[in-house]
């Protein structure tokens, strides 16, 4: 049975009746990059599992009905990218787990992305967008993924003139924003306010936390005891999200794709060249060099925040290059120990985490974990692309 | 040699400051003697590898941000080196409010765009213009790079003309070099082999026609802003896309109303100066014969109506330039001298069959530097 999320009334209802409460709390800003070597979060503190709250809503863009409706058309609108092909749900598409099902995102046209795509469901919660976490919002991840060359491609002038030609958004964003005409921001804000909605926690796991002893079953209870025990996923995956949202290199093998396919290597070297590292890296690096490209700091190379466990049932592949297709695949690699310290084979500098270490996991408790992964996971959130309205001609 | 980013940035921004050198030598303008017509000079020729780089890159989709538009999309040879179009197409999303101009003798112009905005003395800023600009090729210059540098055939190349690997300047001189090849030649008018109808004409552009007072110089323009009274094209409201790029144009031009902008501003897009609403800068003669349909929007089809039009003392607009005025042209006197303006039209160029380099993936590409 597959639950239809509409983002109409009956959710939004529920969903709003807990603002009052939520609506102006902010997530304690965590430390990030800048702070070097501590970026690498374990071994250290862990915050037990936990049933997923309700998302944190920022004071300054409330969630109301009508800006989740206006959102929400944005978010199926391809006048919002350069050549009018793509909208967010190209990449994020509902039937695919929000995501695009490839291992490397496929990208504007003419291009490639290179990195996987991620979900937009439960995105609300992170505090730190995109792989290498550069976006701090989802306020300011849609601009990010809507202008970049080999992502949306949109210029910003066009794409606000583009809005401001459509009759029905002028009277939308008026009633949501009070401006006169569309303004950009305030359409990266609606589409925000849509994301907050996208969130699930009625997962089996949920269910069990909030004190139903019979969603989970044994093997998913044995698989919890491992998660937090011996297979020690938790000192990454922790807390109500499945994520302690620190940047981590796990020595995840390079994905073979850009080993043959010319479009790949292009944007590999455009992203280099457009994220500032030395030409001497330019020139070298066959990896993607993750949280360095914010920091530059040689002992961030490789490393990418930890990303939610939820929903991921519907959101294969895995890892940031997508080179995993299946949970047992990434099983194996964590029982591995990991894999290779390509960051260190590049600069000598080793950053591979100490957390991970060999497992010795047994067959059947790999069959536990993946049981207890699953039940992290509840019924599929898929959703209908609305009719957008069209541009009219001004009299 | 690479080219890195803040050095791109530094060409896409160049452009914006040399545009407006475009202003210092208008005000004058009207009152001096036109400049005689004449041959045009010659101009120093580009080595032939890069002007043969320069044509491959200027055929290639590739230099757009989907690749789905080459400068020789928009400017295709066939059409006089126009789209044929009223105004122009665009890139997809967005559709252009003006006529596209022909790139023949673009290394002669003095300055670019109907509105003038980029001065003539530097093409490859013009060449940047149109690869980068949103309504035009959309194009990342970083990732127009790396696709170049995916392009054996274009690696070879470049390293053979330029000694460089490829880079954004080196891409922008290729082109330009490839455009200072499009000149025309065998032009009758040049030669002095028109016809006696035609020279008949010559004489009345100078004289009765008047036309000279603005289409002067070898390249037949004076380079200099000039409100005709063309009648609007409503297309550049009825249809959306026209529209919302006029209006994100004039946003970035820093017109102010850009919001509620219906007409195009012409030349107060560069000036600011509300006197210089509705002007646009005289367009050269040469090759006329081959753009159709005419003006900056496109409005008139042919020749004969732009001559009627000019015939008539311009159109109805306000505030038209007094250097118009009703001619008095008889029927014989039209036919002369329409066959002076198509007495400017050289050879046509040909292009021949574009084998473009194709993409070729790396090989061994783990092992090999970026």
């Amino acid at each position: 049975m597959k639950i239809r999320a509409s983002a109409g009334p009956a959710i939004l209802t529920g969903l709003l009746s807990i603002l009052p409460a939520v609506g102006l709390v902010l997530l304690p800003v965590a430390a990030d990059a800048a702070t070097g070597p501590a970026t690498d979060g374990g071994p250290g503190a862990v915050t037990p599992l936990a049933a997923l709250g309700p998302p944190p809503v920022p004071a300054d863009n409330p969630i109301t009905a009508a800006k989740v409706e206006l959102g929400k058309l944005l978010f199926f609108d391809p006048r919002l990218s350069g050549d009018v092909s793509l909208s967010c749900a190209t990449c994020h598409d509902p039937a695919i787990g929000w995501q695009d099902g490839a291992e490397v995102c496929r990208g504007y046209p003419g291009t490639s992305h290179w990195r996987n795509c991620q979900s937009i469901i439960n995105s609300a919660y992170y505090r730190k967008l995109f792989w290498a976490g550069s976006a701090k919002s989802l306020e300011s991840q849609a601009p990010s993924a809507a202008r970049g060359g080999v992502a949306g491609n949109g210029e910003r002038d066009v794409m606000e003139e583009r809005l401001r030609q459509i009759p029905e958004y002028n009277k939308r964003f008026k009633k949501v924003f009070g401006n006169a005409r569309p303004e950009l921001p305030d359409a990266w804000k609606a589409i925000a306010a849509f994301e907050r909605t996208l969130v699930q926690r009625d997962t089996p796991f949920d269910l069990y936390m909030l004190g139903d002893k019979n969603a989970l079953g044994p093997a998913e209870l044995r698989g919890k005891e491992l998660f937090e025990g011996k297979a020690r996923c938790i000192e990454c995956h922790d807390g109500a999200l499945f994520s302690n949202e620190k940047y981590y290199n796990l020595g995840v093998p390079p994905n073979d794709v850009f080993d043959d396919d010319p479009l790949k290597q292009i944007t590999f070297r455009f992203e280099q060249f457009a994220k500032g590292v030395s030409e001497d890296l330019y020139r070298r690096t066959k990896i993607d060099l993750g949280l360095y490209y914010r920091t530059k700091q040689e002992h961030d190379i490789a490393k990418f925040r930890v990303p939610t466990l939820r929903y991921l049932v519907f959101t294969p592949p895995y890892m940031h290059n997508g080179v995993f297709f299946t949970l047992e695949e990434v099983i194996d690699f964590y029982d591995q120990g990991g894999g290779d310290d390509h960051a260190k084979l590049l600069t000598g500098t080793a950053t591979k985490t100490p957390v991970l270490r060999p497992l010795g996991l047994a067959d059947d408790e790999k069959q536990d974990l993946i049981a207890f992964l699953e039940s992290l996971t509840g019924e599929e959130l898929t959703m209908e692309p609305p009719e957008l309205p069209r541009y009219g001609v001004f009299e | 040699m690479s080219t890195r980013p803040s050095s791109l940035l530094r060409i896409a921004f160049a452009g914006l400051v040399l545009s407006f050198a475009v202003t210092a030598d208008r005000a004058t303008a009207a009152t001096t003697q036109p400049r005689a017509l004449g041959p045009l000079p010659a101009i120093e020729a580009p080595s032939a590898e890069l002007a043969e780089l320069g044509k491959l890159l200027f055929f290639d989709q590739r230099l757009s941000g989907d690749a789905v538009l080459a400068c020789g999309s928009c400017h295709r040879p066939e059409a006089g080196w126009t789209d044929g179009q009223q105004l122009g197409i665009a890139y997809p999303g967005t559709l252009y409010f003006r006529n596209t101009k022909s790139v023949l003798n673009a290394a002669h112009a003095r300055y670019f765009y109907w509105d003038g905005r980029l001065t003539g003395k530097d093409m490859p800023t013009q060449v940047r213009d149109s690869i980068t600009e949103s309504h035009f090729q959309n194009m990342d210059g970083r990732v127009m790079l790396e696709r170049l540098k995916q392009v054996p055939g274009y690696v070879k190349r470049f390293r053979s003309a330029m000694n460089a690997e490829p880079s954004f300047g080196a891409t922008l001189k290729a082109i330009s070099a490839y455009e200072k090849t499009l000149v025309s030649r065998n032009v009758p008018f040049d030669e002095g082999n028109m016809s006696a109808s035609a020279t008949r004409g010559q004489q009345l552009f100078e004289g009765k026609g008047g036309c000279i007072q603005c289409h002067e110089g070898p390249m037949l323009s004076d380079y200099q802003p000039h409100r005709t009274g063309v009648a609007g094209n409503p297309e550049i409201t009825r249809d959306p896309l026209r529209h919302l790029t006029l209006r994100s144009f004039a946003k970035f031009m820093g017109v102010p109303g850009f919001e509620i902008i219906r007409e195009d501003p012409g030349f107060f897009t560069v000036s600011k100066q509300e006197e210089d609403r509705g002007k646009f800068v005289t367009p050269t003669l040469r090759e006329v014969s081959r753009t159709a349909p005419y003006m900056h929007n496109g409005t008139i089809a042919t020749l004969v109506e732009v001559i009627d039009f000019y015939n008539a003392g311009g159109g109805t607009a306000e505030g038209r330039d007094p250097l118009l005025k009703p001619l008095d042209l008889n029927a014989a006197e039209k036919t002369d001298l329409l066959a002076f303006l198509e007495a400017l039209s050289g050879d046509a160029i040909e292009v021949g069959e574009i084998d473009l380099p194709p993409y070729e993936a790396i090989a061994d590409w783990r092992s090999v530097p970026n």
